[in-house]
């Protein structure tokens, strides 16, 4: 409550000081303005009325449709997106340079602006200019009073640049994050799969993620040690990340390193996944033991949203897959993070799922599920089958693994709403730690069953995903579009003879031209000069 | 653009103007000034493949050159001649015949045992439309069909405007996700489609299409498209199932009005 009179209280003095230096204005130069301003607001930057309101235009055209006109975040896109858009009413900002509980400073909001959150609905707007910039940020500000009053005055805190990095501040910086429990939600290979993980929701009850660690790129506060050393000493407000002050100060480092240690710089997202030859089929009860050695690729996966059933947020964002091929038999080990194991439950490629579901009933669960694609016909060419599960003309093959009942089904898709169980014939074996699934199929290789897999060849290859913590079945999952599987040739050509062999031709072509030129020439160049 | 690329190469061409340099040279800076505009100063980069086709242009247009005048002729057999013959080329003569072939063995090398290359599959992009279409079981002619909303713009502003926000919580309950905010095909689920969503903002795309082929392609979407379109890796859904033709419509009056571009009119015949 005294919050709110003595912002309200601050907001009623620098409009009046506004007022004040509207006058000045009028009066004085302009160098004096500026004086009169800065001395004015009291160290607060509301912007001018114009500013305010050529952000305002900005705002209408570029963010109302999700923040809504008020500020409040719209209902619908509330209901759309996860996270849900910014309810930039309650002055609560995720991206900080300040304490937890405190308000950003501009250059914090306008940072907000310019790189958007990777892998959310707000993009980056490298198309506005900066002055654009600085009048949204203005006008961003006028949605909650607290920004005119005492707690608009922010002070940021200073980020030292980052000290050199070593496994020893990896080392350390493993327990610091076992010390600081971020385990907790984060889990313990920081997948993102905590005992708490699930029960996350933000300041709003929308339910949300705890992040995956394993996956800098899609840190909101920025991947680079500095961005890390951010994020968990201002904390992500509004979201359950708190703010952390670890000490020595030396530990807050440690921590940056390792969680840095726990993903590669980028994506890197594949194309083409090379199956590789091995002599004998693998041992399914092995597990990932077989692939050990095979470098995988890594598939971004998106929400379907092109059959009824759409999955606006799936709950699984890319998936890591290697593949062998023994003479008789071809194998893939598929792996992603996910947040908890849905065992029970129902699944299936063809469960209905309505296109909105409001109010789910939270009496039926649905399991986890994923399964590979390959058109039917691999020798159709250039002409591939819808990749939604076929079409009327070409249809795909769906190797479907449940993973509630750790059983693999062959189904045969002509469209997304014509799957048909075409058989037996596949192996399967399921295991779920730390975060992680792995799941290996493996399929006779035969021509009769379309599953040659010729050497040397090209073949369509598609993935989907299910989640079931985010009752996904049927239509409503994760999915790639094609991309290629390359089965490797059993026995490479060496390259070293045709190398031998051009580099010879062409030394002799050299030695034959200069010798050509000189017999011809060399007598007349004295007279060339 | 890479301006500075550019900007780069313009000023060397010019210099070329002063040093007057011999015909073999210069067409052999020419060859590498293209070659450097092409691979650098294009963004996004052109594929290869196209690169490739370009510089067997370029070769062709400076050989043609070079051999169009005696002189020039002979301005370049002279100096290959004095390369082979001439005693002060000897070292670099003899360099030449070294590394050559070194350089033609390691690319035959390295093309056997590099990584294996997708096959790349040609489309076309803008198919011709359907005389017409069968919208939810009513027959809609592409060739005489105009946005119902379209002449509010001019009788009545408002209502237009009211459909214009009609077609905006469309775009952003159902295009937002591919197309992006920005409607540069690059929303948060572009990473994950191959040809990569629709870039509206490019001046190549909507504005050179009339409404009727925009209606066609949201209503009927990537399973809609001709058989010269194939394969069907284009993710754009069927709308048809999701939106009413009116929806259709209005969000096509607001990808227009957003970006501020006008639609392709029909040339009438009279």
């Amino acid at each position: 409550m005294t919050t709110i009179s003595v912002s309200a209280m601050t907001k009623k003095l620098v409009s009046a000081m506004t007022t004040l230096s509207v006058s000045a204005m009028i009066l004085a130069s302009t160098s004096m303005f500026v004086l009169v301003e800065t001395v004015s607001a009291q160290n607060v930057d509301l912007g001018t009325e114009a500013q305010r309101e050529a952000g305002r235009q900005i705002y209408e055209l570029k963010c109302a449709h999700c923040h809504a006109s008020d500020g409040a975040g719209d209902p619908v896109m509330s209901t759309l997106l996860r996270p849900a858009p910014r309810d930039f009413t309650a002055s609560t900002f995720k991206f900080r340079t300040t304490a937890s509980g405190e308000l950003p400073s501009d250059e914090d909001i306008k940072q907000s602006i310019r790189n958007g959150m990777p892998y959310t609905a707000m993009p980056p707007w490298p198309s506005l200019s900066e002055k654009e910039v600085t009048n949204l940020m203005y006008f961003i500000k006028t949605f909650s009073t607290d920004f005119a009053g005492v707690f608009g005055e922010v002070v940021p805190l200073e980020m030292p640049d980052p000290p050199g990095m070593s496994d020893e501040s990896i080392t350390r910086g493993r327990e610091v994050y076992v010390e600081n429990q971020c385990a907790d939600c984060h889990g313990d290979q920081g997948r993102g799969d905590g005992k708490s993980a699930p029960t996350l929701e933000d300041s709003w009850n929308y339910p949300i993620r705890a992040a995956d660690l394993t996956k800098r790129w899609a840190f909101r506060g920025g991947s680079s040690r500095s961005d890390i050393f951010r994020t968990f000493t201002t904390g992500l407000d509004g979201s359950p990340m708190p703010s952390f002050d670890i000490q020595p100060e030396e530990d807050q480092w440690n921590l940056v390193d390792y969680v840095y240690s726990l993903s590669r710089d980028n994506a890197g997202y594949g194309t083409v996944v090379t199956a590789h030859t091995v002599s004998d089929p693998i041992d399914l009860s092995a597990g990932a033991a077989s692939f050990d050695g095979i470098k995988p690729v890594l598939f971004p996966i998106v929400g379907q949203i092109i059959e009824p059933g759409r999955a606006f947020f799936p709950g699984v964002n890319a998936v890591e897959v290697r593949a062998l091929v023994s003479p008789s038999t071809v194998s893939f080990m598929l792996q992603w993070n996910d947040m908890s194991a849905d065992r029970a439950g129902k699944t299936g490629p063809s469960l209905p799922a309505p296109d909105r579901e409001a109010e789910p009933d939270t009496s039926i669960t649905y399991a986890d599920a994923v399964a590979i694609q390959f058109p039917t016909d691999v020798s159709a060419g250039a002409e591939q089958p819808y990749f939604i599960f076929g079409d009327r003309k070409l249809s795909a093959d769906i190797w479907f693994a449940d993973l509630a009942t750790s059983s693999a089904t062959h189904y045969v898709g002509s469209g997304a709403d014509r799957i048909e169980v075409s058989g037996p014939d596949l192996a399967m074996s399921a295991t779920f730690d730390a975060g992680q699934w792995t799941v290996i199929f493996s399929r006779a290789r035969t021509e009769e069953n379309h599953a040659a897999f010729k050497e040397g060849t090209f073949v369509p290859i598609a993935f989907s995903v299910w989640d079931g913590f985010s009752r996904e079945r049927g239509s409503r999952r994760g999915l790639t579009t094609w991309y290629y599987l390359y089965v490797d040739v059993a026995e490479k050509p060496s390259p070293v003879l045709p190398m031998m062999a051009w580099g010879f031709a062409t030394l002799l072509l050299g030695l034959g031209t200069t010798f050509l030129v000189r017999r011809k020439f060399g007598n007349t160049e004295s007279d060339r000069g | 653009m890479n301006i500075l690329v550019i900007l780069a190469v313009v000023v060397v061409m010019f210099g070329l103007r002063f040093l007057k340099p011999n015909a073999l040279a210069w067409a052999a800076i020419w060859w590498i000034g293209v070659y450097l505009v092409f691979r650098y100063g294009v963004d996004p980069p052109m594929p290869t493949s196209i690169l490739g086709m370009f510089m067997f242009i370029i070769s062709l247009v400076l050989v043609a050159y070079v051999t169009a005048a005696n002189d020039r002729i002979r301005e370049v057999a002279d100096t290959l001649i004095a390369f082979f013959v001439n005693p002060e080329y000897k070292v670099a003569l003899g360099l030449t015949l070294v590394l050559l072939p070194l350089l033609v063995a390691f690319q035959v090398y390295s093309g056997m045992s590099g990584q294996p290359q997708a096959p790349l599959l040609a489309r076309t992009i803008h198919p011709p439309p359907p005389g017409s279409i069968s919208y939810q079981g009513k027959q809609i002619d592409l060739l005489t069909v105009h946005n119902p909303f379209r002449g509010l713009e001019q009788s009545d502003p408002t209502v237009f405007e009211a459909h214009v926000a009609g077609g905006r919580a469309v775009y952003y309950q159902n295009c937002v996700y591919c197309h992006g905010d920005n409607m540069e095909g690059d929303g948060f689920f572009a990473h994950g489609f191959n040809p990569i969503p629709a870039n509206f903002q490019d001046p190549t795309t909507i504005a050179m299409l009339q409404e009727s082929y925009l209606f066609w392609r949201i209503a009927k979407g990537a399973p809609g498209l001709p058989s010269e379109s194939t394969p069907w890796l284009s993710a754009m859904p069927a709308w048809e199932t999701f939106l009413s033709e009116e929806e259709i419509w209005e969000v096509i009056l607001f990808i227009y009005d957003y970006t501020e571009q006008r639609p392709r009119v029909s040339e009438e015949v009279h």
